[in-house]
């Protein structure tokens, strides 16, 4: 739940464990996870300036979007970002990433201290020093703690190896002033075992599933769309947290996008009330409930004593639909039939019985151990 | 249904003998002239059919959501520590000697132990069973082979100052060489030879395949430093245990990473708070995660060792003591309660609870 994330980012991690890191997956099918980091801020933002949190800084490293895109994001939630704000600090990895632009040219007076221009992405080293000297810089270089959030690891990993990556990472969440660090990241675009990667350093692990399925190309192209639209800003979003004794909570809830924002809410109770009934009944080897077939087959069953006093013919169904007609001829009778002892040609109440023996020849000369062979 | 069984996994067991090697504490002769050490879990050490042959090497897979590969460890090496067996460790972390801080200390024999049956429950009652006697004397048998440790207690300073400790940290290099040289030199110390052992050493070597590692992208660098381990330990008297989180890896390499363990053992997170699960299983809240034992090590046999359940339950008697049991599955009417004892008693079904 988005809620408890926020939470755990919120209170950050004990004293002498790692911080709680957080990883938001998304897919192409479901490509909100810059809307679910968008949500994070704007609550740790408001937590921090209302005091509620127990870091009291945030450092926003933004590599897919320009940092004017975050200031206006949280000036619609209400919350003003100026060049005075002690509480924010945004490094600027998305303008110039690879230090391609001539410094003398640009000019950005205008947040200078708010915002810092990083150049050397691929030197992480460097990086981490300016994510530490940018944070010191908001709460000092005593013992208050401030949060760090990266806008998305994929360019991260484009530039730099793995190893690197997962080093900065951990390096961010053991030291000593960060409370927690939370990243964004689209599994489409990385092999299985870079999320996996990631996944293992972090405490906690979101994810985005689209409401429907994506498909292969195989359904009908059209009918593929309009439910592609119908249901793009809708899903499921998993969280999985990981407890401090080995368990692992896992917690799911709904999603929706739309303007504002996206917002949460809980599972729609369809499901679980299909759930409740299912819990009802007990779990037993054997099968305690009639289908449909098997309860209008009963109901047609006569119990042998039922309508005796009737007057009328007694036909005692036994589940052969030749006898529904209620005319059966009598000649051709196999022996199996007779053994059943079932009133069948419509006579009341008489059993009709031929025996086998019948069918010989009395006296015959045959002699029936003719057949055994000593 | 099995019936309910203190001593072994199965009402038939081979009766291999109890008696510890003389000269050496802490290892015990097997079947087919192997030797075991101790794994530092008892009940461990019983599924195993005695502990961890020598000269195997022992992988365990981690669930990167739990953290439970970190006690076997754990035990490993205090077990090693507390016979004086010299140990090498070897972890993705900058400070490996920060690790021997966390190792437990071996449960003192005054303190309850949670295996042993309670002999009080008999006097008040006088129950007439002719049995007590037999597992009396089990209870009894002095065990220099293997401790209870109490995982809430740190081990002692005598254990650690003055032992054979070497810790080597795997983020030193860019590849693996280092940490093959620590291998190479620590196993040269422990020759196999035909006649007696001398003494035994124990490797243990944590999260192999660590994302923070240099190495890791290497994929062939990593198997053949686990192969050249492998055949050095077959020449050797010491066991390493190796632990790797297999999602890790690309598909092939886990496989062939697997295949290289003479016992290969890995671990799985519980979902906390899981209804279906609370009701399907006695005392889920108390388990903290699951053991799947996928193989079983044979040396100088072709004989393979069928074990009758594969998946056991990982939790901690009194908060303390590692214990691990076969899945009781609840009685049919879903009300939880301990229907079956307490003992460690396993119980059928647990097939169908194959995780």
């Amino acid at each position: 739940m988005a809620e408890s994330i926020f939470r755990k980012l919120r209170d950050g991690g004990e004293e002498g464990e790692l911080a709680p890191a957080l990883t938001i997956e998304e897919t192409v099918a479901s490509p909100f996870g810059l809307d679910v980091s968008g949500y994070l801020l704007t609550n740790l933002s408001s937590s921090i300036l209302a005091g509620k949190s127990t870091s009291q800084g945030l450092v926003l490293i933004t590599f897919s979007r320009s940092p004017s895109f975050y200031m206006q994001l949280l000036k619609q939630k209400g919350i003003v970002v100026s060049s005075s704000s002690k509480w924010i600090r945004i490094l600027d990895c998305y303008t110039d990433p690879l230090g391609w632009i001539d410094q003398s040219s640009t000019s950005f007076s205008e947040g200078s201290s708010l915002i810092k221009l990083h150049k050397c992405v691929s030197d992480l080293k460097k990086l981490f020093s300016s994510i530490i000297e940018a944070g010191r810089d908001l709460v000092g270089a005593g013992k208050t703690r401030f949060c760090v959030a990266i806008d998305s690891v994929n360019e991260l990993l484009r530039r730099s190896s793995m190893p690197l990556v997962s080093g900065l990472l951990t390096d961010l969440r053991s030291h000593a002033q960060i409370s927690s660090v939370f990243w964004s990241l689209n599994t489409d675009l990385h092999q299985e075992k870079v999320t996996n990667a990631l996944e293992y350093i972090s405490t906690m692990k979101a994810n985005l599933e689209p409401l429907c399925p994506s498909s292969d190309g195989q359904r009908n192209a059209l009918e593929n769309l309009f439910l592609v639209h119908q249901d793009f800003g809708k899903g499921r979003f998993h969280v999985r947290f990981k407890l401090r004794k080995g368990r692992v909570r896992v917690m799911s809830e709904e999603y929706h996008v739309d303007q504002s924002g996206i917002v949460f809410s809980p599972i729609s109770s369809v499901d679980t009330v299909i759930a409740a009934t299912k819990s009802l009944l007990p779990k037993v080897q054997f099968n305690l409930q009639l289908s449909e077939k098997e309860r209008v087959e009963k109901e047609k069953v006569v119990l042998p004593f039922e309508h005796q006093d009737d007057g009328k013919s007694n036909e005692i169904y036994d589940g052969r639909r030749s006898l529904v007609d209620g005319k059966i001829e009598t000649t051709p009778l196999s022996s199996m039939e007779l053994q059943t002892d079932v009133v069948s040609s419509g006579k009341g109440g008489e059993i009709i019985y031929f025996r086998d023996s019948d069918d010989e020849h009395p006296d015959s000369d045959e002699d029936p151990d003719d057949d055994l062979d000593i | 249904m099995a019936a309910p069984n203190v001593r072994s996994i199965s009402s038939f067991s081979r009766n291999i003998s109890v008696v510890s090697s003389p000269q050496i504490p802490g290892l015990k002769s097997g079947p087919n002239g192997t030797a075991f050490i101790s794994s530092g879990i008892r009940d461990l050490d019983r599924i195993l059919g005695g502990g961890y042959p020598l000269g195997s090497l022992v992988m365990v897979m981690e669930d990167p959501e739990a953290p439970h590969h970190m006690d076997l460890l754990r035990t490993f090496m205090s077990q090693g520590l507390v016979n004086n067996q010299p140990l090498l460790y070897a972890s993705p972390s900058k400070d490996p000697k920060g690790f021997l801080g966390t190792l437990p200390h071996p449960a003192s024999s005054k303190e309850d132990k949670p295996t042993a049956p309670d002999p009080d429950q008999g006097e008040s009652l006088r129950i007439a069973w002719q049995y007590r006697k037999y597992l009396e004397n089990q209870k009894n048998a002095i065990d220099d082979y293997s401790n209870d440790f109490d995982m809430r207690k740190p081990l002692e300073r005598q254990f650690l100052s003055g032992r054979p400790i070497d810790c080597v940290s795997l983020l030193d290099s860019s590849d693996l060489s280092i940490a093959q040289n620590h291998c190479a030199t620590f196993l040269s110390k422990f020759p196999r030879n035909s006649s007696n052992i001398a003494s035994i050493g124990r490797i243990a070597i944590q999260s192999f395949c660590s994302p923070l590692c240099e190495y890791s992208e290497k994929e062939s660098d990593m198997l053949s430093f686990i192969r050249l381990l492998k055949s050095m330990l077959m020449v050797s008297n010491a066991v390493a245990i190796v632990t790797f989180p297999p999602s890790l890896l690309s598909p092939s390499s886990s496989k062939r990473l697997q295949h290289m363990a003479d016992t290969l053992l890995s671990i799985k997170a519980i979902p906390d708070g899981d209804k279906e699960l609370e009701k399907l299983l006695t005392g889920y809240k108390d388990i903290n995660g699951f053991l799947n034992i996928h193989k079983v090590a044979r040396i100088n046999t072709q004989v393979p060792v069928i074990l009758e359940a594969k998946t056991f339950s990982m939790s901690l008697k009194k908060r303390r003591f590692l214990a691990l049991e076969c899945l009781n599955q609840a009685p049919v009417d879903g009300s939880s309660g301990t229907s079956y004892g307490t003992s460690g008693s396993c119980s059928s079904k647990s097939g169908a609870l194959d995780f």
